[in-house]
């Protein structure tokens, strides 16, 4: 599926989702356990701060010679026969990927996961080629067979899912007669999915980093899935983001290392494996042939803009971890494969504004994410860049709402206008007050009084009780 | 070896550089010294035998048995930690370190004679080696570099060390020389990092694993053992 | 010591009391209170809504009415970090950077002023209940002063503070969002409430009008007996 879920409009998404009570307590009982993991692990490293400066360091370096390192990286694919396409749209990636597998006349295809790959709509083309294309990650598996249920979270996919209910996608579409304990669930996901890595024609895996200095891409996973997915068939496809790169192994281990810690609190996960081109002379698994697609799709039109930050990013979902926002309404109402706080910074600036000028304000800005980020994105001061951008620029403010801010304005600005608002906000309101509270509001306090009381001004004003405590010598 | 081809490089790189404001950088770009350095001070100091505690510590955390043994009892340790897991089929690499460390006679003769199938990786039999391994209860490999912190072996695969060795048989065993250990993923990739400087050519699949094979995409269960084996094995052999 | 007292549009108008607390326990402390009559707003509304021509307006209004003070404390987080971010907001602005900065160097939340600046940690309060302290997102994160409300309260004598579960979280305000995403704003703060609830506590405790309003305002409405405070009365309680 591509980058955007749907076409319900944010405010319905989110509606729907606040009474999905199953996936509310599993997001909040996942965010839970991977806070207190992310926690766990950082203090034991002992000097996470430290840390997160230095994944900044390296990643700002990175896409501040991005040119340069992506140049490295293709020569050294090549010199080691591996084939590289950069690609500056998803069509111009997903034509070059259709052409090797109709070359290459395949007709099933393995997948490890990748959001790239989800993003460019890539399954779907290869698809209507004509394949059979299979993921392998658990949870994008079980996602896939139940009908393309578009995933909820960028590192635990499956999230929203219980297990009865993929119990229950797994008899009608698996033909499975166990029960919906998790151990069986995924011995039969094992059993079948074994069967495809050994038959099919080509791997197609995404990039977790790929090393300019040797031409290596490195795949992160706990299943072992990846591995799979390269070392059997006969044809490696990789798609990264052009984003995905660090100079050397040495910078590759150390945001291997916040990547694992920051996205479920381990020091590493069980399968940590960089591949370099096709297989050599003298092997007899991994693939003949490899294809890195480098891909763009406007990526490079946040490059030089305030906002290139947010292509620090080593998707390891820490932010979605620690947002109250995302704690409640989930990943779906996001409306695009990339949500919580990232999601909001990211969907924007790929998708455009039209589709997504909700999300930045669905933020309170309370800066838990910029907290928790390991490669140090500001993400709440770009969600209010994103708002200043959706204000100033592109002028799709409500009316109402520009009109109050102008005379915000008018009124802060000139204590004049402030001291004389101050002393008729009480006679202003005082039909909806009611003893020291107001219930139902007018105008802009409907909106706060749907759920609250709100206070009502005070008669006496501050300043007016000073004035006279000054006068009375401060008694 | 022959060169790869790349297409729609130009244009690509043109416009990162005219985005980023400047010309586009083709000339050598030095890597920064990096101001922060945390991963050296991870066992900073700490002798063979406290990384091989650190080694044994992480074990249990990760699903993972750990078992000592010396170059003498290596053979009986290693027969009896297959038994244990249920015995043959067994796969292993062909790897030079077998015959070092006296184990040809086991992998040869000992076992077969048992009726434990013995499948020492054959660069000349190709798909066979796959169906095999596909079919074997256990996989033995050496580590080539042992992480202490993270209870890691690192493999160098590559012609007589098949890269599925280590996924698809059900249980996984690494033969781990004391002299192996290090305390953490850095030495392995400053070490990495050197033999590229020195032109030397990495492998074209390097394994860092981690204990068996798990996920936790059913309502955040942990299941241990999905895709690759479901159980794992170090041999620590303390006098290599 | 002189003190400019910056006691905030939402105090100001709707919260005499706290106000009141402030300058009685800053008095107490033997701070003399300078109260600058042209004082509005920190500009927060309308800066956090993305509008940030009508927010500087405010802004250079504030750095003027602030500019002979030499300490300025306030008794809201938020507000603290506001003036804070005013030399990143005026940044490349030759006039109004080196004013921002003047303002930002010298601006305190009152606990800190309390705590970190006149270095006193038992302000001789005393109050009978059962609390717990909400720690409100900007200050906690953003100001970092996360020590000096509980240093306060340890030393009021008859205050028991019992730690509020999952503090780390939002309580769902961030200002013009407790309106524009009501919703979701609901669901934060009714979590935070059964957290209150969870631990039995008489009093919430915070720093920051906005949150108390916001929770307050929510526990009133759902009728449930827990008292809210703002820490400058509890402080100058006796």
């Amino acid at each position: 599926m591509p980058m955007k879920i749907g076409n319900a409009n944010f405010h319905e998404r989110v509606e729907t989702n606040l009474h999905n009570t199953f996936m509310r307590g599993a997001v909040a009982g996942a965010q839970e356990r991977l806070h207190t993991r992310r926690l766990e692990a950082a203090k034991e490293l002992g000097n996470w701060e430290e840390w997160r400066a230095l994944g900044e360091e390296i990643r700002q370096h990175t896409l501040e010679n991005l040119d340069y390192y992506l140049m490295q990286l293709s020569e050294n694919v090549a010199k080691r026969g591996g084939h590289v396409f950069f690609a500056q749209t998803a069509e111009e990636a997903n034509n070059y990927i259709r052409d090797v597998v109709i070359r290459k006349k395949a007709k099933k295809i393995v997948k490890s996961k990748s959001m790239v790959t989800e993003e460019i709509n890539l399954n779907a083309v290869l698809e209507a080629a004509g394949c059979e294309v299979i993921e392998t990650d658990l949870g994008e598996y079980i996602l896939q067979i139940d009908d393309h249920d578009p995933p909820s979270h960028i590192v635990a996919p499956a999230l929203h899912k219980n297990k009865e209910q993929i119990r229950d996608v797994f008899r009608e579409k698996l033909g499975y007669k166990q029960t919906e304990k998790p151990e069986e669930l995924a011995l039969h996901a094992r059993k079948t999915l074994r069967r495809e890595y050994l038959t099919a024609d080509i791997g197609i895996t995404g990039c977790n980093f790929a090393i300019a200095e040797s031409g290596s891409i490195t795949l992160v996973t706990n299943e072992g899935n990846a591995d799979l997915v390269t070392a059997l068939p006969k044809t490696q496809i990789t798609v990264m983001g052009m984003e995905r790169i660090v100079p050397t192994f040495e910078e590759m281990e150390v945001l291997v290392s916040l990547l694992t810690r920051s996205a479920v609190g381990q020091k590493l996960t069980s399968y940590i494996t960089v591949l370099t081109g096709p297989r050599d002379e003298g092997d007899v698994d991994g693939p003949e042939e490899f294809h890195l697609v480098i891909v763009d799709n406007g990526r490079s039109n946040i490059l030089g803009t305030e906002f290139q930050p947010v292509l620090q990013c080593i998707r390891c979902a820490a932010c979605v971890n620690v947002c109250p926002v995302y704690r409640h309404i989930g990943g779906h109402s996001y409306g695009s494969i990339y949500s919580g706080p990232i999601g909001a910074v990211l969907s924007p600036l790929l998708g455009g504004y039209d589709d997504y000028k909700e999300l930045p304000y669905a933020s309170s800005l309370c800066a838990a994410c910029t907290e928790a980020c390991p490669v140090k994105i500001p993400l709440h001061e770009l969600l209010l860049k994103h708002r200043q951008v959706i204000v100033e620029r592109e002028g799709k403010a409500p009316i109402s709402e520009k009109l109050a801010m102008k005379a915000f304005g008018l009124g802060a600005a000139s204590s004049f206008f402030y001291k004389f608002g101050s002393k008729v906000a009480p006679s202003a309101l005082a039909p909806f007050t009611n003893d020291d509270r107001i219930s139902k509001g007018p105008g802009p306090l409907k909106a706060w009084t749907e759920i609250r009381e709100f206070p009502a001004p005070n008669k006496e004003r501050f300043r007016d009780w000073f004035r006279e405590h000054q006068k009375g010598g401060g008694k | 070896m022959q060169t790869g081809t790349i297409h729609n490089r130009d244009k690509f790189l043109q416009t990162i550089a005219d985005r980023l404001g400047r010309k586009q950088r083709t000339e050598r770009v030095p890597r920064p010294h990096w101001r922060h350095q945390p991963q050296w001070t991870v066992f900073q100091g700490y002798s063979q035998d406290e990384l091989l505690e650190a080694l044994k510590a992480q074990c249990p955390r990760i699903h993972t048995q750990c078992v000592e043994t010396t170059s003498a009892e290596l053979k009986e340790t290693l027969k009896e930690v297959v038994a244990n897991h249920g015995g043959g089929p067994v796969v292993t690499w062909d790897d030079p370190r077998f015959a070092e460390y006296g184990l040809t006679h086991l992998l040869r003769d000992e076992w077969p004679k048992e009726n434990t199938d013995v499948h020492i990786w054959d660069a000349s039999a190709g798909r066979k080696n796959i169906d095999f391994a596909d079919k074997a209860n256990v996989g033995i490999t050496f580590s080539d570099i042992t992480l202490a912190e993270s209870g890691t072996v690192v493999l160098f695969s590559g012609n007589g060390k098949g890269r599925t060795v280590s996924f698809l048989p059900k249980t996984y065993i690494a033969i781990v020389a004391k002299s192996t250990i290090v305390p953490r993923m850095t030495q392995a990739a400053a070490y990495i990092h050197e033999q590229i400087e020195k032109g030397h050519l990495v492998p074209s699949c390097i394994n860092f694993i981690t204990g068996p094979s798990n996920s936790a995409d059913i309502e955040m269960n942990l299941v241990v053992g999905v895709h690759g084996p479901m159980k794992a094995t170090y041999i620590v052999v303390v006098d290599r | 010591m002189k003190v400019s007292l910056f006691v905030t549009c939402l105090v100001d108008l709707f919260h005499t009391n706290v106000g009141k607390a402030t300058v009685e326990l800053l008095e107490r402390l033997g701070c003399e209170i300078d109260f600058p009559e042209a004082q509005t707003c920190c500009g927060q509304p309308a800066y956090n809504s993305g509008y940030v021509k009508e927010a500087k307006e405010a802004m250079k209004h504030m750095i003027r009415t602030f500019e002979h003070a030499d300490y300025v404390v306030t008794p809201s987080g938020s507000c603290a970090t506001m003036f804070k971010e005013y030399p990143h907001i005026f940044q490349g602005d030759r006039e109004w950077e080196p004013k921002a900065k003047a303002l930002a160097d010298k601006t305190y939340e009152l606990t800190q002023f309390i705590v970190d600046v006149l270095k006193i940690e038992d302000v001789g309060a005393s109050l009978q209940g059962r609390a717990t302290y909400h720690t409100s997102c900007h200050m906690t994160r953003l100001l970092g002063v996360k020590e000096a409300p509980f240093k306060l309260l340890k030393h009021v004598k008859g205050l028991e503070i019992v730690p509020l579960p999952n503090a780390h979280q939002c309580c769902g305000f961030g200002g013009t969002f407790s309106v524009k995403m009501g919703p979701i704003s609901e669901q934060m703060v009714d979590e935070k409430i059964e957290h209150i609830e969870e631990i039995h506590a008489d009093y919430l405790i915070g720093a920051d009008c906005g949150c108390l309003m916001n929770i307050g305002g929510r526990i009133k409405r759902q009728g449930k007996p827990i008292k809210v405070m703002h820490i400058a009365e509890v402080l100058n309680s006796r």
